[in-house]
């Protein structure tokens, strides 16, 4: 993909800044037009899956190796893209235990020790809010700009 | 023989036949000792021994004076067990009353029996009485360190359940652990269904905009799709950022897709 090198080649012109936020947007809108030329328009729900995997993806993509979560979020995807399985997608979080709640809601926390699952916890949180202020911003602007 | 409140230890005090023989005041003291070391006999007491023997090697072999400036230093090194701070007071009680001779006599008996106890390692050459209070200390300092552990581990967790309420809104008046947590539960629920339902919009928004594609130049939708990142709720920091060098970027990204 030309797109993929020349995104990943290019240096960060501001390096104080620190470059998640627009990277997490270029990856997310990249992602976003891809989704929309490759699914045909008539699959509304499918089209919202992939543009649901895509932000996660994204954000996992912007966060980098580093972290357990965004681990966890990539080998998800790859999985699913190997072999089309649909893993279920709301668990009930209303066990006695806070910690395994927790756990499970933060991908890749099974298995993980108390400490280690409140950093990642935090780190997922950063992201995420980062990333629901990226998509309301464009659903904002998109439907400011929209017919 | 063998008084009767020692009876239940009996087959722990089997293995050291001379158990019996100290005075009735020194028996809960001596049955203290068996039961303990029979938990881990074979490796700790005997290793420690070896240890303890090779470095008293090295040091001239020492008075009762000597013996227990080093218990006193093992015990405080190791306090914070209740059994080492009974043993740090008895010794202590032991020195206060040093001039007594009934009382010397008597430590003197029980580091004797200790001997006796050494004596049955096969690896101990010098025995003393340091034997015992090493290992004491040295179980002392394994539980310290464990509790030190715990303590540098539950400082963690605090610190980054601070780092958490920082992060999640309206955190920061809920008091208690499990309400916190119950809190960041909430939150990121929240945040996952929001991104659930974004996408979903966006799938709806979408679709005007890709009819949108057609309809506009290449030039001023490039400007458009800025406009659109760059009218997030960013800091200025970042719209700056973006408004230097995003163009060009999103100049690559339009011209690739």
């Amino acid at each position: 993909m030309d797109s993929k090198s020349s995104a990943c080649s290019s240096p960060n012109p501001n390096p104080t800044l620190g470059p998640s936020k627009l990277m997490l947007a270029f990856r997310f809108l990249r992602a976003l037009s891809l989704v929309r030329r490759t699914t045909p328009a008539s699959s509304r729900t499918c089209r919202g899956r992939r543009i649901e995997r895509a932000a996660y993806a994204s954000m996992a993509y912007t966060a980098g190796a580093s972290r357990a979560w965004s681990r966890a979020v990539l080998r998800r995807l790859h999985h699913r893209a190997r072999r089309r399985a649909v893993a279920p997608r709301r668990l009930s979080t209303t066990a006695g235990n806070r910690a395994e709640a927790l756990r499970r809601l933060v991908p890749g926390g099974g298995g993980m020790d108390y400490c280690t699952l409140l950093e990642e916890t935090a780190d997922y949180i950063k992201c995420l809010s980062m990333q629901v202020e990226l998509m309301q911003g464009i659903v904002d602007s998109a439907s400011s700009y929209g017919p | 023989m063998d008084p009767p409140s020692l009876m239940p230890r009996l087959p722990e005090m089997c293995r050291f036949p001379m158990l019996g023989m100290p005075p009735p005041e020194l028996a809960p003291r001596v049955g203290w000792i068996g039961g303990d070391a029979s938990v881990e006999e074979s490796t700790v007491t005997e290793q420690c021994g070896g240890s303890k023997g090779r470095r008293r090697r090295r040091d001239p072999p020492s008075s009762g004076g000597a013996t227990e400036d080093e218990s006193s230093k093992l015990v405080s090194t190791s306090s914070g067990n209740e059994l080492t701070e009974a043993e740090a007071k008895r010794l202590k009680a032991i020195k206060s009353t040093d001039g007594n001779d009934n009382i010397k006599s008597e430590a003197e008996a029980s580091s004797g029996i200790c001997n006796k106890l050494a004596a049955q390692n096969p690896q101990t050459t010098e025995p003393p009485k340091q034997d015992y209070i090493h290992v004491r200390a040295r179980r002392g300092q394994a539980t310290d360190s464990h509790s030190l552990a715990e303590r540098a581990r539950r400082e963690k967790i605090s610190e980054r359940m601070k780092i958490l309420q920082d992060l999640v809104p309206g955190c920061n008046k809920v008091i208690g652990k499990a309400s916190v947590l119950d809190e960041i539960i909430n939150y990121i629920q929240a945040l996952q269904r929001q991104v659930e339902f974004l996408s979903m919009k966006l799938e709806a928004v979408s679709s005007p905009m890709n009819t949108s594609i057609e309809v506009f130049p290449s030039n001023d939708f490039s400007s458009q799709r800025y406009d659109a990142t760059s009218g997030l709720a960013y800091s200025s920091q970042t719209r700056e950022y973006e408004q230097g060098s995003g163009t060009e970027w999103l100049h690559t990204f339009e011209r690739v897709t």
